[in-house]
């Protein structure tokens, strides 16, 4: 099977990808719909994220432990710390859950992209043609599409999972891409009509306030 | 705001030259109208005969007759110091049993002027000279300088003169007074209703009122005037109509990005104006054009004179106003519907949902029923009733058009695909597509009451003969059955009826039907005329006058006894078992009580024949309205001699086929004589030409709105060509939209024409009894396949672009 | 075996001062069941590839051969048949006939060719019904979503024997899960034999296709190496 492949494949990806998503939360929204076993709530996980995102036992209970320090879970006092232990969610961590799918990820700082970086030195570089290095990210990158887009065609519609994390990644690629094209065309026409060497006091700032004076 | 005002201005110009195909097909549109209207005019004016060939400028004409005629003239002449007198003479015409008037008239009297005009030569003065018409001379071959020998005396033939408002009126004219002997006399009387009656008359004048002779031209002009307007407001509005799909996405993009509705108003009405002034002045150009050079013609095809300047420059004016105004309506509309519709609507071009179409349909039907209740409470005395109910009658088919196309959408699944595009499309823009339909409605159905109307009115005025037109006998003798007969040994029998069978082809008619005459075994040979032939007088009713110690029979009078032949009996569809067999006459008159037997032995004059009365028979006084049974022949005991043969044709005669029938008649060296219906103008020949252009505009009226049409679905035509669709289906869909809008139009119009003729002629409805089949087939069913076959010669060529998406 | 192949071909519009070169030797071939996205921006010469590939145009220079079969020494009505018959279009937009049924815009290609009208129509409802619209089949296209036309469009492109589909945007108007659904179906189009050209701007559309082919100023400048499969993902990533 295609899926049990690509997750032996990406061992690196496991603890950052895990870390990234908050395995806390998700085992807190796993048991917002009914108490459960520890064991279950492994299980649940892996399946409910596409078997991308595979998960051990042990980090298992200790975000659980941790949990119930906090005051999120509980669990039952009578059995035996193991698989048959049951939890279940409190009312202060249905209150986390919920702000924390409402809160924004961090986006406002941009990532140290490597491609930005290739793309501005080869503007620079006198023998390098800018457009055959956009190009031919591009087409690495279309073809990485293909690669993932494959991927939901094999399994259109069986895995909801999996489609929106291939979604997730294409949006990615393509915001690339489109970044690629955008500056692709803004290096094209700074070629063929370059800006003024030194702009004049008066720039494009003045002139819209001017504009929006004489409406009065 | 003037910068605002110069943009949009500035769009209306930009609009304007994207557009100017189509708004060239628009004023080409409008232009039709104003030009076929302005032709309408002038020739409504001018194409029916006016009473002025009878009357002159008289109100009155009085015909005296008989003994008592001078002594009448006296009277009249009396009690109307300022009458004209006419006398009249007939010179028999060798062939024919219809004579030549020879008439004594003075050319400049005040009231017999309208009636003369001189085309070469001088009019005549003294007693020995003579003027004739065109006809006179080519029938007796006289030329001006001739001598002319007849009846008598010696004519010197001084000028060719015509009759300007009859040319069909064949005389010889000649100078005041020199007819000593007149066989009838008119007398021209100008005074009102109130001053005749007052006046003393003979008793036995026949009177004629110049009222009677026909609708007034000033009246006839007034309704076509009204129905001109109509044509041209409408093919205004069916232009616009088609342009406004395309504006109304244009107003909806300038509405969204915050135009004032002020200013696309004040583009459309600019726009219309433009179009419609240039249309009003190049149609009324086009149109008086049209009429000064074709007036020639025309006064061939009316048979009188036209003045060609004497046109009704007030409605002329008018329509050109009209389509001025009805352009810049038009053109508005357009803005308004942008106004209404939602902007998104607007700019996603879907057409505007289509009201319900019961609604017009309902208000249509109303209207048509106001419409022709109008017409037929109208006369001419309440012009107001005519105007109205025209106007009704057309504005119900306007609205009732818009329900047909909605069927035609409805019924477009049983077509073939091409077809069924053309249909739902109509069906789709249902405005335009009504407009256009109203509008070829309007031009069939000016073209169908022309010709509807003409014969209508040949059939509904007064007779003036003894014959349908569509009838020719072949008498033996000139004098018909009022003289002696002349009898005819089995030769020259063989010779008559092969002259007759000869007649017959010529005029193309039907089985020649012998006429059989009784002559009494007791009658004497008597001598015919002064050449020497001799005959039998035959039986016949007739009507006794007693003039002072004697019996006087009146040869208009006389009822031909013809008889009753199995040949007769089945052309008029009486079947034996329907006749008595104890019957001795059989006649459609329904009294011949007043009627004696001449003819036959003295006890004959005595005989009191067994009647019966039978509708089949013919009712015209020299067609066969009375036949002798066996049972009456043997109580007579007559024996049977013929007297001539009916001819009838399918097709009014026309004065060409009376000529060779008379040249046929002449050539069998018998004294065979030709009676038919005297000559009228030809009006087939006036149908065929209204026909033709109604036609015509039709076809016009029809190709610029399928042109529009089309052109507004090019877009489809690009999805078609990435289907597969080929040349042939370009045509198809072009024929396929062009023969719907033709039929349904030519459905339409004629449907409305008849409507509107049967309201107008309700109290005579038979005057519409003879449906002219083949113009009306040739409109109904000609024009759209015509339309149709144009269409799909001319969609054959590739659209420019089909492979780039239009941008609109 | 290559259902269309492009070779060379090239296209100018106008003349002296005022020529644009529109294409200029392009070189392109798809095999039945493959689909080959042509990306590119705005007035890079996609949408004229496509009405040259799909006859609607023809070539300045090169020559365009469909089934292996030239289209150079065709009659227009020679063209129209082969419309008809193998290539199935589908624009962005202008894609229905607004006088006709769903049903019966399907069954259009069909008709043009004299299929009997029962037969076609039968045809076109079997279309329809694999596209998940046979309840749709009566509506005009003014009564249907926006997808819902596109897959109509669709329906119509591979309705009979089509060997050929070109698609030009045609996902333009439509949100993304609505577009991936109708590339889902030119795919599955693909699937059952027929060879696919999509012209588009966008990157996530052509990634659907076997080959993409980058055209720059009317000229190939670029395509993706032959289709790897999803294994790759994990080298390129290593």
């Amino acid at each position: 099977m295609a899926i049990s492949l690509y997750t032996q494949y990406y061992p690196g990806h496991d603890t950052c990808w895990v870390d990234a998503v908050s395995v806390r939360h998700a085992l807190l929204a796993l048991l917002a719909e009914g108490p459960k076993y520890g064991l279950q709530l492994r299980e649940e996980f892996v399946e409910r994220t596409g078997e991308v995102w595979p998960l051990n036992v042990g980090q298992v209970y200790t975000t659980l432990q941790r949990l119930e320090r906090d005051g999120l879970v509980e669990s039952d006092d009578a059995a035996e710390p193991g698989p048959q232990k049951g939890f279940r969610i409190t009312d202060g961590g249905a209150l986390e859950l919920s702000g924390w799918l409402r809160t924004p990820p961090d986006l406002s700082l941009p990532p140290r992209d490597e491609l930005v970086i290739k793309v501005l030195v080869a503007v620079r570089l006198p023998d390098v043609d800018v457009h055959e290095v956009i190009q031919v990210h591009r087409r690495y990158l279309v073809e990485l599409m293909q690669q993932w887009t494959r991927l939901k065609e094999d399994e259109a519609g069986a895995d909801l999972g999996l489609s929106l994390a291939v979604d997730a990644e294409l949006f990615r690629l393509d915001s690339v891409i489109r970044w690629l094209d955008t500056a692709d065309g803004r290096i094209r026409r700074a070629t063929v009509d370059p800006p003024d060497p030194a702009p004049a006091a008066a720039g494009p700032l003045p002139k819209m306030r001017r504009r929006v004076g004489g409406r009065r | 705001m003037m910068p605002a005002r110069i943009a949009v201005l500035r769009w209306a110009w930009r609009l304007f030259r994207r557009e100017w195909r189509r708004q060239a097909l628009v004023l080409a549109l409008l232009a039709v109208a104003v030009a076929a209207t302005v032709f309408g005019l002038g020739a409504a004016g001018s194409a029916l005969p006016s009473g002025a060939a009878q009357f002159g400028d008289a109100d009155y004409l009085m015909v005296l007759r008989g003994a008592g005629m001078q002594g009448d003239v006296a009277t009249v002449r009396q009690a109307f110091p300022a009458s004209e007198v006419i006398n009249h003479q007939n010179i028999a015409v060798p062939g024919s049993a219809n004579p030549v008037d020879l008439r004594d008239q003075a050319p400049g009297a005040a009231l017999g002027a309208p009636m003369l005009r001189l085309t070469a030569g001088r009019y005549p003065a003294g007693s020995a000279e003579i003027a004739v018409t065109d006809r006179t001379a080519t029938l007796f071959h006289l030329a001006v300088g001739n001598a002319w020998q007849q009846g008598g005396r010696r004519w010197s033939v001084v000028g060719i003169v015509e009759n300007p408002n009859n040319l069909l009126d064949t005389f010889a004219l000649a100078a005041p007074g020199q007819i000593g002997s007149p066989d009838h006399v008119t007398v021209l009387v100008r005074a009102t209703a109130a001053q005749f009656r007052a006046a003393q008359r003979p008793a036995t004048a026949e009177v004629q009122f110049r009222g009677d002779a026909g609708p007034d031209p000033a009246f006839i002009v007034l309704i076509l005037a009204t129905i001109g307007l109509l044509f041209v407001g409408l093919l205004a509005a069916a232009g616009f109509a088609v342009l406004a799909q395309r504006r109304l996405r244009a107003l909806g993009m300038l509405a969204a990005i915050g135009a004032r509705h002020r200013h696309l108003r004040l583009v459309m009405l600019a726009n219309g104006a433009v179009v419609g002034t240039v249309a009003a002045i190049v149609g009324g150009i086009t149109g008086l054009a049209a009429w000064l050079l074709l007036t020639p013609r025309l006064e061939t095809v009316v048979q009188h004179r036209i003045n060609r300047f004497d046109l009704p420059w007030l409605q002329i004016l008018l329509a050109a106003a009209l389509a001025v105004v009805a352009a810049v309506v038009a053109a508005w509309w357009p803005a308004r519907a942008a106004a209404r519709v939602p902007v998104v609507a607007a700019l996603s071009a879907r057409p505007p949902q289509p009201r319900p179409v019961h609604r017009f349909a309902v208000l249509g039907a109303l209207l048509l029923a106001a419409g022709l209740i109008l017409l037929a409470q109208s006369n001419p005395e309440r012009p107001a009733l005519v105007v109205g109910g025209v106007a009704g009658t057309a504005a119900g088919m306007l609205l009732l058009a818009p329900l047909l196309v909605a069927v035609l959408a409805t019924v477009a699944r049983a077509f073939p695909v091409a077809a069924r595009i053309a249909l739902r499309d109509l069906g789709r823009y249902r405005a335009r597509s009504g407009a256009a339909l109203a509008a070829i409605s309007m031009a069939t159905g000016i073209a169908a009451a022309i010709i509807v109307g003409a014969g209508a009115a040949q059939a509904a005025a007064p007779s003036g003969g003894n014959l349908p037109d569509d009838e020719l006998i072949v008498w033996v003798a000139p004098s018909r059955i009022e003289g002696p007969v002349p009898q005819l040994d089995a030769s020259q029998l063989a010779q008559a009826r092969s002259a007759v069978s000869a007649i017959a082809g010529t005029i193309h008619g039907g089985t020649p039907l012998p006429l059989i005459a009784g002559i009494s075994p007791g009658a004497r040979l008597e001598s015919l005329n002064d050449s020497g032939l001799s005959g039998k007088p035959v039986v016949a009713f007739a009507i006794p006058h007693r003039s002072g110690g004697s019996t006087e029979y009146h040869g208009d009078e006389m009822i031909p006894l013809l008889l009753a032949t199995p040949d007769i009996l089945g052309r008029y569809g009486i079947t034996a078992g329907s006749i008595d067999p104890a019957a001795d006459v059989l006649t459609s008159h329904t009294d011949l009580s007043r009627y004696r037997l001449i003819g036959a032995d003295r006890q004959g004059e005595s005989w009191q024949p067994r009647t019966q009365h039978i509708g089949q028979l013919p009712a015209n006084t020299s067609e066969p309205t009375t036949l002798l049974t066996e049972h009456g022949m043997r109580a007579l005991g007559l024996t049977p001699a013929p007297v001539g043969w009916l001819i009838a044709t399918t097709k009014p005669l026309t004065p060409a086929q009376v000529d060779k029938a008379q040249q046929a008649a002449r050539a069998s060296g018998l004294d065979l004589a030709v009676e038919t219906r005297p000559l009228a103008a030809d009006l087939s020949r006036l149908r065929t030409g209204a026909a033709a252009i109604g036609a015509a505009v039709a076809l016009g009226v029809l190709a610029v709105t399928v042109g529009l049409i089309r052109a507004e679905a090019g877009r489809d035509l690009r999805t078609l060509a990435a289907n597969g669709a080929a040349r042939g289906t370009r045509r198809r869909l072009t024929a396929a939209t062009t023969l719907a809008l033709a039929l349904l139009g030519a459905v339409l119009g004629t449907a409305g024409a008849y409507a509107a003729l049967i309201a107008w002629y309700h109290q005579d409805l038979h005057s519409l009894a003879r449906v002219p089949v083949e113009h009306l087939s040739g409109l109904i069913i000609g024009l759209p396949l015509v339309a149709a076959a144009a269409a799909w010669l001319l969609a054959g060529r590739e659209p420019t672009g089909v492979a780039r998406s239009p941008l609109e | 075996m290559s259902v269309l192949e492009m070779r060379d071909v090239g296209k100018a519009y106008g003349q002296g001062m005022g020529k644009v070169i529109a294409l200029a030797g392009v070189d392109l071939s798809v095999e039945a069941g493959t689909m080959v996205a042509v990306m590119g921006p705005s007035g890079s010469g996609k949408s004229t590839l496509l009405t040259i590939a799909g006859s609607l145009e023809s070539p300045t220079s090169g020559e365009v051969l469909i089934d292996d079969v030239s289209l150079s020494g065709m009659s227009r009505d020679d063209l129209a048949r082969l419309r008809r018959r193998s290539i199935g279009y589908v624009f962005q937009d202008f894609n229905l006939l607004p006088g006709l049924t769903a049903a019966e815009n399907v069954s259009l290609p069909l008709e043009l060719d004299g299929v009997r009208a029962r037969v076609a129509r039968q045809h076109g409802l079997e279309a329809l019904d694999l596209l998940g619209l046979a309840d749709r089949a009566g509506h005009f296209p003014d009564q249907l979503s926006g997808g819902e036309r596109q897959r109509v469009a669709i329906a119509r492109a591979v309705v009979g024997e089509r060997r050929l589909l070109l698609a030009d945007e045609p996902t333009g108007a439509l949100d993304s899960a609505t577009g991936e659904a109708v590339m889902r179906l030119i795919l599955a189009a693909c699937k059952r034999g027929v060879a696919a050209v999509v012209v588009t701007h966008d990157a996530q559309l052509a990634s659907w296709a076997d080959r993409v082919v980058f055209l720059r100023d009317g000229r190939v400048i670029d395509r993706t190496m032959p289709p790897p499969g999803p294994e790759s993902l994990l080298e390129a990533d290593r």
